[in-house]
């Protein structure tokens, strides 16, 4: 058998049950996209770009210095796992960081209204002890508090994975710097880095995509303009029964997420075809 | 020795203290509000205590235990089948000459991609066509379409890190592929694909829509009732129901890890 | 014994057929206290009428996107051909009776049970605009008010005048939760329309409808614009009451059955009070509706006959939950001491609830203010 035909037939039952099961459905959403009182035209693209258009940049900014911070802080806590010198730091993190994994999104969007409000447990805290003053208390939840919650709950997401994978990296080239005297930061971004780093774009890349995607944050920590475009779907949908709009904001939404992932195709199938 | 230890730990104390302000900050609301019975300004912390939120949760005809168990069923059997087709998925999109590989990756990517609100009606109508509605085959195979993202990218990164070398050596010693495959390649991967494994149940442990619009109300899972206590504002409920999913959400972590340190990572030096 | 208890979910799951006709499932749309009160009063006062009947309810959660989500239930049923559904009766919000009877979705029982000729109110004729009449049964009646905290705001505003000014001197004190969050904030800024509008708000609720009246809007969504700056922009019903329940906004619109729930939940301080300012907010009620093709009918009309007999409406919906009664005031208060009747009326008299109290504006008037809203407000 040629190769292709293996490899297909191995790829073929899970993208059968995404065709059959997602993109098929899906099909009828997208061209309800394009269909404006039956017949076709791109009514709801341009009344997405009139009402929503700020909320799209919104939406793109949130995602991308959420994806940013989410990156940096898994690697520092992903290298102080890998190259921490103290065992008992290192298994007190390694028992930390991980707990935001097991919260669902809506808990997430829950605990955080009531932990970042101007007169939440956060300032609370602070107040009592004598940190910040009643007066300077204010609130977090505006585009800060959507930030924080998707750096909260994302961050051991991509923590999980590139730790796994710094883990099985070859110990010798490491310890062979290290004995050369070289400091960790720099052994981290020079050596580790750049062998974890499809793991860590992966991650990064299916948290872009969970976060775009999550309803319950926007809605419950700031659902006011300008907000995140599944907010605005929600509402077309249960305020208008507008599935049109809806629609073309969900095909905007995924040209979104399809540009960042093709970005990092691009660069793996350089990689893969070496 | 002794007082250069103390003096590093200032800066680690601080660090792991700021973290673990930031990690348990949040969680703390969430123990507070699973045990108060009145809380309101101008009171920092709740007024009365009380368990009374509890016994309406675990009232017989609300039937928690048994959504739970059901939750947990529907998220192991997602696990099983997310990853009976992403490993062999994952090892041909690494591996072999595939055409259109980036176009596969990106299909399976979708059903993250688009949210999925205007979808439902169009994928319930199609369970409901086959019989497929209220069933818990239904729930998993929806909850396998999410799931297989995770799944699928991760193992193919997973692989796609193991130096071919490694495989081939064993080839040329006699092994089969299949052996080959099996013997060496899948243990250098499995912590990539048990991480996986944990996303894949965290995802489906914390899934409402899809089981409402396929499973309910033959299937009722507890995600369903955290939805409606948490968006609702009752916060209690709310809490308490989260609480209660952590238990198998680390139990599963717990029983991964503990088969990735003996098992596997003893395999990985050899 | 563990492998057991599995296998027995699993059988169950896979190969249960919905069990002959002695289990009926209700949908509902709303917060958890409206699961709680069919699994807790509803479920076993039926159970014990009907020997052998079993109920189980499905809460779809709170706000449109409950009902929303039942709505599309149903037409996924519909589009699959399904021959019997999977639901018997639906709680569902006023706004989706229309699409469901205007697609045909329903049954048309109210003269069927008892209860039905106790009915006289127009939203139990026509849901905003359209004409349902027979097809519901209104559960209960909710109306938006102004929840407002003694201890901070002594001398509440009693109308909309009086609250913009109150806005102006006290400025971030106010917080409503926009249109994208839920009714409550939509309520609000109907009321508003309604106040300032500059047209007839008689025929924004009544109807007929005509194109092109946003233009007598313009003035009212400056107004409102310059107003919203000066208040707070809360994420939703629930966060409207959240904020008020940390003291983070003095005064705020909020749904007057939630602002019970929250009362009896411990979420809010008891002194916490209600008004409703002149010219009026709408209200509206929730509908007990029975799907065309629901598998037990019969017993359907039963449940919802128990579910608006007056006993059930004096028990259940106001001495539990302090709501106002779905069915005419007269049987349920005949059910009632009168120290528990008056309770409903603690914060609002039944006058100020007859003045004030206003359906929403037609089904496409709706639509037009929440797009020239988002047009000319939040943009």
């Amino acid at each position: 058998m040629p190769i292709p035909l293996i490899g297909f037939l191995l790829v073929a039952p899970a993208l059968a049950i995404v065709l059959l099961l997602f993109i098929v459905p899906l099909i009828s959403s997208i061209t309800g996209a394009f269909d404006v009182g039956g017949t076709f035209g791109f009514g709801n693209f341009i009344k997405s770009f009139e009402l929503y258009s700020s909320d799209m940049v919104f939406t793109l900014v949130i995602v991308l210095l959420s994806s940013a911070l989410i990156g940096l802080f898994s690697i520092m806590i992903g290298g102080y796992l890998t190259l921490g010198s103290n065992p008992t730091a290192v298994s007190i993190l390694r028992w930390v960081y991980r707990w935001p994994l097991f919260i669902p999104f809506i808990v997430v969007g829950q605990v955080l209204r009531t932990f970042l409000a101007k007169n939440g447990l956060m300032n609370n805290i602070f107040i009592e002890a004598g940190i910040m003053t009643p007066m300077a208390a204010m609130s977090f939840l505006d585009w800060r508090g959507i930030v924080t919650a998707f750096v909260w709950k994302q961050t051991p997401f991509v923590t999980l994975l590139l730790a796994g994978a710094m883990a099985s990296i070859d110990r010798s080239t490491i310890e062979a710097a290290r004995n050369l005297g070289a400091k960790r930061i720099r052994i981290l971004i020079e050596i580790v880095l750049p062998q974890v780093r499809q793991t860590l774009l992966v991650g990064l890349i299916l948290s872009f995509v969970t976060m775009m995607s999550v309803l319950s944050v926007p809605l419950m920590i700031n659902a006011q303009s300008p907000t995140m475009i599944t907010a605005n779907m929600a509402f077309r949908i249960n305020a208008h029964g507008d599935y049109g709009v809806a629609n073309a904001l969900g095909l905007i939404s995924l040209l979104m997420t399809s540009v960042a992932a093709i970005i990092y195709l691009r660069q793996t199938m350089r990689e893969h075809a070496r | 020795m002794s007082v250069q230890l103390d003096w590093k730990w200032i800066p680690r104390g601080i660090g792991l203290g700021i973290l673990a302000f930031i990690i348990f900050g949040p969680l703390v609301n969430l123990l507070l509000w699973a045990v108060a019975e009145r809380w309101y300004f101008p009171h920092v912390l709740p007024l009365k205590y009380g368990f009374s939120f509890w016994t309406s949760v675990f009232s017989p005809r609300g039937n928690a235990m048994g959504s739970l168990a059901t939750s947990v069923l529907i998220a192991v059997l997602t696990v099983v089948v997310s990853l009976g087709l992403a490993i062999p998925a994952g090892y041909a999109l690494a591996r072999l000459k595939l055409p259109f590989r980036g176009l596969i990756l990106l299909a399976l990517l979708i059903p993250q991609a688009f949210p999925n609100l205007p979808v439902y009606v169009n994928i319930a109508r199609i369970f409901y066509q086959y019989g497929l509605n209220g069933t818990i085959f239904g729930v998993v195979l929806v909850h396998v379409t999410h799931g297989l993202v995770y799944a699928v990218w991760i193992a193919t990164a997973a692989f796609s890190a193991i130096d071919r070398e490694l495989e081939e050596a064993a080839r040329s010693m006699g092994a089969s592929a299949l052996r080959g495959f099996w013997d060496v390649t899948l243990p250098i991967a499995a912590p990539g694909l048990l991480a996986s494994a944990i996303f894949v149940f965290l995802e489906s442990l914390d899934e409402f829509t899809g089981t409402y619009f396929v499973g309910a109300p033959d299937v009722t899972t507890l995600p369903l009732l955290l939805y409606t206590a948490s968006s609702g504002g009752n916060y209690q409920i709310a809490s308490i129901t989260a609480l209660i999913l952590l238990v198998p959400s680390i139990a599963f972590m717990f029983v991964v890890e503990k088969f990735l340190r003996s098992d596997v990572l003893s395999k990985v030096g050899h | 014994m563990k492998a057991k208890f599995i296998a027995a979910t699993l059988a169950t799951g896979l190969f249960c057929t919905p069990l002959a006709a002695a289990e009926i499932t209700v949908l509902t749309a709303g917060d958890q206290n409206m699961v709680d009160y069919v699994n807790e009063y509803l479920g076993p006062l039926f159970e014990k009428e009907n020997p052998g009947a079993k109920v189980r309810v499905v809460g779809t959660g709170p706000g449109d996107a409950g009902s929303q989500k039942i709505l599309e239930r149903f037409e996924a049923q519909s589009k699959a051909g399904v021959a019997k559904w999977d639901a018997d009766v639906a709680v569902v919000h006023e706004k989706f009776v229309g699409p469901m009877v205007e697609q045909k979705f329903l049954d048309s029982y109210r003269s069927k049970i008892p209860s039905g000729s106790m009915v006289t109110r127009e939203n139990a004729k026509m849901a905003l605009g359209t004409n349902v009449d027979g097809y519901v049964m209104p559960m209960f009646n909710s109306q938006t008010a102004l929840a407002y905290n003694p201890a901070l705001v002594p001398n509440p505003p009693k109308s909309y005048d009086e609250l913009v000014e109150f806005v102006k001197k006290n400025p971030k004190q106010f917080g409503y939760n926009g249109i994208k969050g839920g009714a409550s904030g939509v309520s609000f800024v109907m009321g508003w329309i309604y106040a300032y509008g500059g047209g007839d708000a008689q025929k924004l609720m009544n109807g007929p409808f005509e194109e092109g009246q946003e233009k007598n809007w313009d003035k009212a969504f400056a107004s409102l614009k310059e107003f919203s700056r000066n208040a707070t922009m809360t994420p939703g019903n629930a966060g409207t009451l959240d904020m008020l329940s940390r003291g983070e906004i003095a005064i705020g619109p909020v749904w007057v059955d939630m602002f019970y729930s929250w009362k009896a939940k411990g979420q809010l301080p008891p002194e916490m009070k209600l008004v409703l300012p002149s010219p009026g907010m709408p209200g509206q009620p929730m509908h007990y509706v029975i799907p065309a093709k629901s598998p037990n009918a019969d017993l359907a009309q039963k449940f919802v006959a128990l579910a608006t007999s007056p006993k059930v409406q004096a028990e259940g919906i106001v001495k539990r939950f302090n709501w106002y009664p779905g069915i005419d005031a007269q049987h349920v208060q005949a059910n009632l001491d009168k120290e528990t009747w008056q309770q409903l009326f603690t914060d609002i008299s039944p006058e100020e609830l007859a003045k004030y109290g206003k359906p929403f504006p037609i089904a496409p008037y709706n639509k037009a203010i929440l797009e020239a809203y988002e047009r000319q407000v939040s943009n």
